[in-house]
């Protein structure tokens, strides 16, 4: 039902924020293979082989009907150490409508299990069409997207985009975001 | 779009009603603080509070890992605690802060992560047991898995070291400001290692105390919403000679005193 009210409100402002533009940082090299460090932390402005996107981009996409739409946020990880009397209450993980979400996915060393699941699920949404365009996104500053858009491009997909822009940056551009549930195996320590 | 429209405006009747409704609508952001007070203060009633307490923060933070943070209060002989929540952090109790009579709640300044737009409420228990809130909303997201700047082993060989400084010219009379420094990395668990990948162990300041020659300043309770080499900056209600103790405890049972003797004014 939420996914619906989405689509009204998007219609409505997209055309407001038709001039969003995503941060820039140049500074941040692609690495060789996959990005290794924190998952959040500051990345490069381009994916080689990937087509990043911003908003609009999304948006048009989107419209499109075809895109598939993969949201590689990860999970949040309860301290062991936190006292038990703390109160540690997530909030409900949001992202884009219409997307699905596989945490781990992004991870510099990723887990078998969710490797092949992962694999697994692209082979069935783009009903094995290695020309389907596939998004790829998490948070801003969140490597998570980009390691898995690379991941997807070995695996043979060529219309690889990249939205660096995160479930924020849809949301600054005026769209609203829905409720989502994590599918595939456990991510490793959560 | 005309299709989702239609099927639209039929679901948005039932939605107030849904618990599916996302955060970015007022009134989930809403039941999410109703919720937490239920938590965090029980059944009782917390009034709205804009002329008693203030709260400061950027609307959007530079850096999620570091938002500084001011409270401020109009009444400040009538405060018992002031309590930070950070709604939508997944610990969302930043700090807990009960002040003595050798302390001054006017103003207290922090610096937090955060972990992604959220609200954030003050709340000042007075000393008869009411409460007031205040709250404001604040652009910044990834606080929480943000790494801790740079925390080497040479780093954490300094941990517990402290700095203090008073702001400001003392005047007769007046309390005064004094800014606290500790260094630790105020690991949250929620941060990879990139070494390892695997999690840096969380560990946290718990509890900090302040005393200006065995008077209490102020005790705060603590987790892993204080962003790292924690920053504290307190009112002490007099200039009396003598010595503010400082005492932190944390996550891993360390404790970290020091003594600053007010006649220098400083570490």
């Amino acid at each position: 039902m939420k996914a619906y009210t989405t689509h009204i409100a998007c219609g409505l402002v997209a055309v407001a924020f038709a001039v969003f533009a995503g941060p820039v940082s140049a500074e941040v090299p692609e690495p060789q293979t996959y990005w290794m460090g924190p998952l959040h932390s500051e990345v490069p402005a381009t994916l080689s082989g990937a087509e990043v996107i911003h908003a609009p981009g999304l948006d048009a996409l989107l419209h499109g009907g075809q895109a598939v739409l993969v949201d590689a946020a990860s999970v949040p990880h309860r301290p062991e150490n936190l006292a038990p009397e703390t109160i540690w209450k997530p909030v409900p993980h949001e992202n884009i409508a219409g997307s699905i979400w596989i945490p781990g996915i992004g991870e510099g060393n990723i887990d078998k299990n969710i490797e092949a699941y992962f694999r697994d699920r692209l082979t069935a949404l783009t009903g094995n069409d290695l020309d389907r365009p596939i998004v790829f996104y998490c948070h801003p500053h969140c490597w998570a997207s980009w390691n898995a858009a690379k991941r997807a491009m070995g695996y043979g997909y060529r219309n690889v985009a990249w939205y660096p822009d995160g479930a924020e940056g849809w949301q600054d551009a005026g769209h609203p975001l829905v409720i989502a549930q994590p599918e595939g195996p456990p991510q490793a320590g959560h | 779009m005309t299709k989702f429209a239609l099927v639209g405006a039929l679901a948005s009747a039932v939605l107030f009603a849904s618990a599916a409704a996302a955060l970015d609508d007022e009134a989930a952001r809403t039941a999410r603080w109703n919720e937490l007070a239920q938590d965090i203060f029980g059944a009782k009633q917390i009034q709205q509070g804009d002329a008693k307490i203030a709260l400061e923060a950027p609307e959007r933070a530079e850096d999620a890992a570091l938002v500084p943070v001011t409270i401020s209060v109009q009444n400040p002989k009538d405060v018992k605690s002031i309590t930070l929540v950070i709604d939508d952090n997944p610990a969302p109790v930043a700090a807990h802060v009960t002040f003595g009579p050798a302390g001054d709640p006017q103003s207290l300044k922090l610096r937090v992560r955060i972990n992604q737009y959220t609200y954030m409420h003050a709340i000042e228990e007075t000393k008869d047991g009411a409460l007031y809130e205040t709250h404001r909303f604040v652009k910044a997201s990834g606080g929480c898995s943000a790494p801790s700047g740079s925390y080497d082993a040479e780093a954490l060989a300094e941990i517990g070291q402290m700095k203090l400084r008073f702001l400001g010219q003392p005047q007769e009379g007046q309390a005064r400001e004094a800014q606290l420094l500790i260094r630790h990395p105020n690991f949250n668990g929620m941060q990879r290692d990139p070494a390892t990948q695997g999690y840096t162990p969380a560990r946290f300041l718990k509890t900090l105390d302040v005393t200006l020659n065995g008077e209490k300043v102020l005790h705060l309770d603590s987790d892993i919403s204080l962003a790292a080499d924690p920053a504290i900056t307190f009112g002490v209600t007099t200039l009396a000679k003598g010595k503010l103790a400082i005492e932190a405890h944390d996550s891993d049972n360390a404790v970290f005193a020091h003594n600053f003797d007010l006649g220098t004014g400083g570490s």
